[in-house]
């Protein structure tokens, strides 16, 4: 199995994996946009798109029609990756073989060019009453993110954090931006998206990388002009002032959040060392953090780490009572201690390389999962294969990662609780 | 004995086998893909609150919170816990308890039928010791916490507790930090002796698999314990009135604005299986028909600001209680409610656009056969299907030959004299 990549018009990449295991089509168009002062407008616009277009003005017109597609999955959304925002307009219909029906990757290329270039329009702008009600809802989904407390503060460590840099821009925008909205600003930021972001479209299912091709140029209607390039994240961060947080608000259980810089992205060749790193820290039920901080000390029910790999950084989190801090935080440093003296078992090696391989082999087996993936590789302008992946990781030896826990270091620890508390 | 089930318009085939000892054995096998999934499960859940051990007279009735600490403990063994033994296979094990089933389940992508092996056997063999089960409630006391800050949660269990006076679904599955003190070795020892029964349990497999290696492996698991028969497990539900216990249930916490969930009430009768899975399926179109994305209502209702998309629709049915439940996040749920109580009324006094029906109708298909493609929610579906007796196949098959007319009339049926409860989190 192995994508494919065709070169459109200006700046629009196609990559096309033919596979006869699913039953579905999957197509995402992925806009590339630097995480800049407009990166409230960027979110929004998906979001106004999606409400209408010409032959589909309404959001029950365009639900109508994706039911009778067999219950076509469309989709927009934003994503953050480094200092880069992704927007994606992604449509997923059944492969005709399983229904009375032809045509529905044509129909769904349609589809998504329509919402994309053809949007509803009043005098030369978007219909204002989306984009008031597009503006109050995403300002809802920002004030949201509250309720989710694991997301919420691991958003506050990434703002404390990374204060003075693009990356603490929290992905669905601001709401003093929206308050502040400039309507005719927002439709030249759209013309600015569609004329000279870079494009990728993924198309993975059952289809002729010929065919897609062909019904892309006969559907696509875009005036492309200069496509802009989008500055590589900085990831390196020498001089720290490690600084500490508290954040009281109503909660019963405290959420403890160490953000740490790691120097090293994914386009780093100690990048493989860097995940196995992770993976033997937090990175399941065969790492350090499960076995001493759950199992051992039985002082959270979650404790992980991940990483970001274009930002390079590292994010340990661990939900536990509110006067366990200090004691969690202690257990934790001794774990990052262990590594960086080479305490590290042949069982948690071995544990951490085979989960990584587990998820990287199961990434074949998910249409989204596979789009990330290529995804990931078309901002980090790689190739590798997951195959190639694969035997990277295993590769990976003990000195390496010995050598990568050295570049670790800790900025910022936040920490969530109760008001009671003190 | 075994046998195969054919599904033409999914191109799939299902593979059964029964052991003597009484488990089913299910094996669907995709071609092509890297993953393998297998998925272990009981028919014992947090509803299994109060029952008659087989051979027993006496009822016996354990702490809440009971099914979902004993999936916990599973895990751990004498010599470690089961994660380590997974890990060096590459393999990422889980669990989860719902309200009817405890289910242990991975994912492997290589060394299946090994990993195959050490989930028949940890799951076959417990281990509980005082100073174990005592570390875990730790653990789980820092789950329920966890789950205490989660308004939607919250917002949920709240709705449970307001259909429901008696019923122990209105109770939450992981149970609370005060009932889970009372949990000790010998009551977990006896929930596992009778719920653990190969005859109350089920395996489904999946993946590029060899069917007869899999059975084969259960026949040498099995035919080296000696097991006897078990009889039924008497389960005790207390009677659950038709009326709701609360019309309103109000709470307060930190969430920037308000939050509701709507329940609809159904019978609390046992039903057999081909009721249910009517009702499954009947249900699922009527809230699409009512308050689904390409609906009137809900048009109404987002462009007036009353919803976004943390709106949400969906119905349970079990076979002893069901209901319908609509939410999501709201600056005037009252609203909300009121318009949908007059879409019911206004539902039930005209005819129903049959190109509506045709056309949700093919949406539930092609969603029923995107399903397909993931491993691990076929196997999630099937568990949840299968106590009820319904088969992986039905759902579809009987789909295609719902009419509108059943529709309306389950419509009427459903929402003719209706008992309904209102859970609010309110900001505060």
């Amino acid at each position: 199995m192995n994508m494919e990549k065709i070169d459109l018009e200006k700046g629009i990449r196609l990559f096309v994996l033919p596979t006869d295991k699913f039953k579905t089509v999957t197509t995402s168009f992925c806009f590339h946009r630097d995480l800049d002062d407009d990166y409230t407008y960027n979110a929004l616009i998906p979001a106004v798109l999606r409400r209408g277009c010409e032959g589909f003005t309404t959001l029950k017109d365009i639900q109508r029609h994706l039911e009778s597609l067999y219950g076509a999955q469309f989709s927009v959304g934003v994503q953050k990756k480094g200092e880069r925002q992704i927007l994606r307009f992604s449509m997923e219909v059944v492969n005709d073989e399983y229904v009375a029906e032809q045509g529905l990757l044509a129909q769904s290329l349609y589809f998504l060019n329509r919402i994309i270039n053809r949007p509803v329009l009043h005098e030369g702008r978007f219909i204002k009453s989306y984009v008031e009600q597009e503006k109050e809802n995403l300002k809802n989904r920002i004030r949201s993110l509250i309720n989710d407390k694991i997301q919420y503060s691991l958003e506050r460590c990434v703002q404390e954090m990374c204060r003075d840099e693009k990356y603490s821009r929290y992905v669905f925008g601001s709401e003093e931006e929206l308050d502040n909205l400039d309507a005719d600003r927002l439709y030249s930021v759209y013309k600015d998206i569609v004329r000279s972001s870079p494009l990728d479209i993924y198309v993975v299912g059952n289809v002729d990388p010929e065919k897609v091709k062909l019904l892309l140029e006969r559907s696509l209607s875009m005036e492309r002009r200069q496509i802009k390039s989008i500055p590589i994240t900085p990831y390196k961060k020498l001089q720290i002032k490690q600084k500490t947080v508290t954040e009281e608000i109503d909660v019963n259980q405290g959420k403890l959040v160490i953000g740490f810089r790691t120097n090293i992205n994914a386009q780093d060749k100690m990048y493989f060392p860097l995940l196995v790193y992770s993976s033997i820290l937090g990175g399941g039920p065969h790492s350090k953090l499960f076995i001493n901080v759950r199992e051992k000390a039985s002082l959270a029910y979650y404790a992980f780490a991940r990483l970001e790999k274009f930002k390079g950084l590292m994010f340990v989190s661990a939900g536990i009572d509110v006067d366990k801090d200090e004691q969690t935080l202690d257990i934790i440093m001794e774990q990052l201690n262990a590594m960086t003296k080479g305490d590290i078992t042949q069982q948690e090696y071995e544990g951490a390389v085979n989960s990584l391989i587990n998820s990287l082999k199961g990434i074949a087996d998910q249409p989204s999962h596979l789009i990330d993936y290529y995804l990931d590789n078309s901002i980090t302008e790689s190739n590798i294969t997951l195959e190639d992946y694969i035997e990277r990781i295993e590769n990976v030896n003990i000195d390496q990662i010995v050598e990568v826990s050295n570049n670790v270091v800790m900025d910022t620890v936040y920490f969530l609780t109760n008001k009671k508390k003190g | 004995m075994k046998r195969e089930i054919v599904s033409d318009l999914l191109n799939e085939k299902l593979i059964h086998y029964k052991h003597r000892y009484g488990l089913n054995v299910y094996i669907l096998p995709k071609k092509s893909y890297q993953k393998q999934f297998a998925i272990y499960a009981t028919n014992y859940g947090s509803n299994d609150n109060e029952f008659i051990v087989p051979g027993e007279k006496q009822p016996m009735k354990v702490p809440e919170g009971i099914a979902h600490f004993l999936e916990h403990k599973l895990f751990e063994k004498q010599d470690g816990n089961v994660f380590e033994a997974f890990s060096k296979l590459g393999a990422s094990p889980n669990a989860f308890t719902s309200f009817n089933t405890t289910a242990y389940h991975f994912t492997s992508t290589g060394n299946f039928y090994e990993c195959l092996d050490i989930l028949i056997n940890f799951v076959g063999d417990p281990y509980f010791t005082d100073k174990t089960v005592d570390k875990e409630k730790g653990i789980i006391a820092q789950e329920i916490i966890m789950y205490q800050d989660n308004p939607n949660w919250r917002v949920y269990f709240n709705l449970l507790k307001g259909l429901y006076h008696q019923h122990p679904v209105k109770n939450d599955i992981a149970g609370t930090v005060e009932s889970i003190q009372k949990i000790d070795k010998d009551t977990l020892y006896r929930c596992y002796e009778t719920f653990y029964h190969p005859s109350n349990m089920v395996l489904f497999v999946t993946g590029d698999i060899d069917a007869d290696r899999v059975i084969k492996q259960v026949d040498d698991y099995f035919d080296k314990k000696d097991m006897s028969k078990q009889g039924r497990i008497n389960r005790i539900y207390p009677d659950e009135p038709r009326e709701v216990a609360d019309s309103v249930v109000k709470d307060k916490l930190p969430v920037p604005r308000p939050m509701f969930l709507l329940g609809f009430k159904g019978e609390a009768v046992q039903k057999p299986s081909q009721v249910i899975l009517d009702n499954l399926i009947l249900n699922d179109l009527i809230l699409d028909i009512m308050i689904g994305p390409s609906s009137e209502l809900y048009s109404r209702l987002y462009e007036e600001g009353l919803i976004d998309s943390s709106f949400s629709a969906q119905h349970i049915e079990e076979t002893d209680y069901s209901h319908m439940i609509l939410g999501g996040e709201s600056p005037e749920p009252k609203k909300v409610v009121d318009m949908v109580y007059q879409e019911i009324e206004k539902l039930k006094n005209k005819p129903w656009d049959i190109e509506y029906f045709m056309r949700v109708k093919k949406k539930k298909i092609g969603e029923y056969i995107r399903h397909f493609n993931t491993l691990e929610s076929v196997g999630v579906q099937f568990v949840s299907l299968v106590f009820k007796d319904i088969g992986l196949f039905d759902y579809l098959e009987r789909l295609e030959q719902i009419n509108n007319d059943q529709l309306q009339t389950q419509f009427n049926n459903f929402f003719d004299d209706y008992k309904s409860s209102l859970s609010l989190i309110l900001p505060g």
